[in-house]
């Protein structure tokens, strides 16, 4: 049951896109998504999705495990939907029955808001398919750390997630082990009703928590059993390099930001 | 008639993603009923994979698993009396205890199988007395106990669900040679005592040796042997091959067998060493 969770799984490999710096594919997700914001018309939109579907082709991870990250958030597309074709009311009428009227403003958004959502879920996904947890957390303390006013609760708030992302495959690993242990012993967690289905959870929950404790106090001792004493004074093991792969991706979504802009201009909004 | 019975078995983990791996390759194995079987192997052979597919913790990739010659993927029902004919005790038992006391915790499989009280209660006794769990531990919480005696409530709550099978996860692993004896020896004890059958996964040969009626070794997702202990040794060479560690009076009598003396090779035991050697000094060969 745990593995179907996708986001923020990541996805090995050696391509163009798993090699770019780790701050610059935070930049660009980040540009990204503002840009998806900016679209005004299909238009727009369009430039998008292509550049997405570039990103995705040269990431090569294969499409199936994309389109698994969409599907958790099939009913929030399936909702905003719904809501826009029954809420926006501009353009012709299609269907007027009662207080159901449908126009095809309405279509027309609705279907924009799926084309916008999905595309937001990809871009994300495929920045955590792409790039290890630690490598997001590192690229994410490093973009912070000019914030020297900052600095430490930065680095310890890294620190954490790092620590934090280090452990779910851990935690989903003991999780899975107890489960089957008192599976075992004849546990049943799969029928019953609501109520007894999580009664039945406290023989898995209550030793997978006094795992987690007994493994965090003995993390912590390591640490300091290792000098480990917050960012006063560390140095990095690895360096960032920016390299002529992160600029041209730059320059790229620069040209995809500039045609979106200009797509806006020249044709008519529709929201 | 078999009591487990595998039939080209093949499990595959994380299928369709980058990590897929064939953990288990066409097994196919018969076990009769009685014995006391210790399955050893390499890390990352298979066996934990192998021990969860006989009470239908993991689904085959391929292939059928008996238990008392009824297939446990037929229906819902041959599932379920497969959980409770097949007890499985994990590696390191003792971090799924979870209840407030140790009484409790050992009742929880017998309760999930729906016996009337008096019958839990008696279960809990037995189990309780063969893995020497005292009255007095029984009232205890699980987590005021050594490591050891946890090890032993963990085993006990498995064994209250008297299965016809009982399979053992390395019991010893982490356990000083006391401890380790201990275990084995109530092993020992609750198989005579109660005819069942009984498999201890292990990494290491010398532990188990003394206790097993067979010997299932397997190496890379297959079973390389299925014997009893003295023809399993016979093979000591091909063991050592595959990266399995064989008794230090076995080494030892390989290399004088190398070195030309007419020694048997398949010897596990100092006591066998010695009635070797006595028979070499009484046919006069020079040592
Ligand atoms: N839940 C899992 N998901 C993916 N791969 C797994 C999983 N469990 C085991 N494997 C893989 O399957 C193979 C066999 O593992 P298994 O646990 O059966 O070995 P083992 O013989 O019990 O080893 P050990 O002696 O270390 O306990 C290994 O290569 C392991 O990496
Ligand atoms: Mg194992």
């Amino acid at each position: 049951m745990m593995h179907d969770i996708t986001i923020g799984q990541f996805f090995p490999g050696n391509s163009i896109i798993h090699r770019m710096d780790p701050r610059m594919k935070l930049i660009l997700t980040f540009i990204y998504i503002i840009v998806i914001f900016v679209c005004k018309n299909f238009w727009s939109l369009g430039v998008m999705v292509l550049a997405l579907i570039i990103m995705v082709l040269l990431s090569k991870v294969p499409v199936k495990v994309i389109l698994k990250s969409i599907k958790p958030i099939a009913i929030i597309i399936t909702f905003t939907a719904i809501l826009n074709i029954f809420y926006v009311s501009d353009g012709d009428p299609l269907f007027d029955w009662r207080f159901i009227h449908i126009t095809t403003g309405g279509i027309y958004t609705a279907i924009f808001m799926i084309i916008r959502i999905i595309a937001l879920v990809v871009a994300s996904s495929l920045l955590t398919y792409t790039t290890s947890p630690t490598l997001i957390t590192d690229g994410i303390e490093r973009l912070l750390s000019p914030l020297k006013f900052m600095k430490n609760s930065v680095h310890t708030i890294a620190m954490m997630m790092t620590i934090a992302l280090r452990f779910i495959p851990t935690l989903v690993d003991e999780f899975e082990k107890i489960t089957n242990a008192q599976k075992a012993r004849g546990a049943d967690l799969e029928t019953g009703t609501l109520v007894e289905r999580a009664k039945a959870l406290v023989p898995v929950l209550v030793p997978l928590f006094i795992t987690s404790f007994r493994r965090a106090y003995e993390l912590a001792f390591a640490m300091e059993c290792r000098c480990y004493h917050g960012a006063e004074g560390r140095t990095r093991m690895k360096i960032m390099k920016y390299s002529k792969l992160d600029a041209f991706a730059l320059l790229f979504i620069c040209v995809v930001t500039g045609g979106v802009v200009a797509l806006n201009i020249l044709f008519v909004h529709i929201i | 008639m078999s009591i487990l019975r595998t039939d080209n078995l093949t499990h595959k983990y994380s299928v369709g993603t980058p990590f897929e791996v064939t953990a288990l390759d066409s097994v196919s194995l018969d076990i009769e009923e009685g014995e006391l079987v210790a399955v050893i192997g390499h890390t990352g052979s298979g066996k934990s994979t192998l021990i969860q597919h006989f009470n239908g913790l993991l689904k085959p990739s391929e292939g059928k698993v008996y238990v008392d010659g009824k297939d446990i993927w037929e229906s819902k029902q041959s599932l379920r009396e497969a959980r409770f004919k097949v007890g499985l005790c994990f590696q390191y038992p003792e971090y799924q205890l979870f209840e407030e006391t140790v009484y409790k915790d050992i009742a929880f499989g017998p309760r999930n199988m729906g016996l009337s009280d008096d019958e839990i209660d008696a279960r809990v006794r037995r189990a309780a007395e063969f893995t020497g769990v005292t009255d007095e531990m029984l009232e205890k919480s699980p987590f005021d106990l050594s490591g050891g005696e946890k090890r032993r409530v963990a085993i006990a709550g498995v064994m209250a669900m008297e299965p016809k099978i009982l399979i053992l996860d390395e019991p010893t692993s982490g356990l000083d040679p006391k401890g380790r004896d201990t275990i084995l020896e109530l092993i020992r004890d609750y198989r005579e005592r109660t005819g069942s059958t009984v498999m201890i996964v292990s990494h290491s040969m010398e532990d188990v040796a003394d206790i097993a009626t067979k010997v299932l070794v397997v190496n890379s997702s297959k079973i390389m042997s299925y014997d009893t202990v003295p023809n399993t040794y016979k093979r000591a060479a091909e063991l050592l091959e595959v990266g399995l560690d064989v008794p230090s009076v076995t080494k030892i009598f390989m290399e004088l067998h190398d070195r030309g003396l007419p020694v048997r090779t398949d010897i596990y035991t100092v006591e066998q060493g010695i009635e070797e050697i006595n028979k070499l000094r009484l046919e006069g060969v020079n040592l």
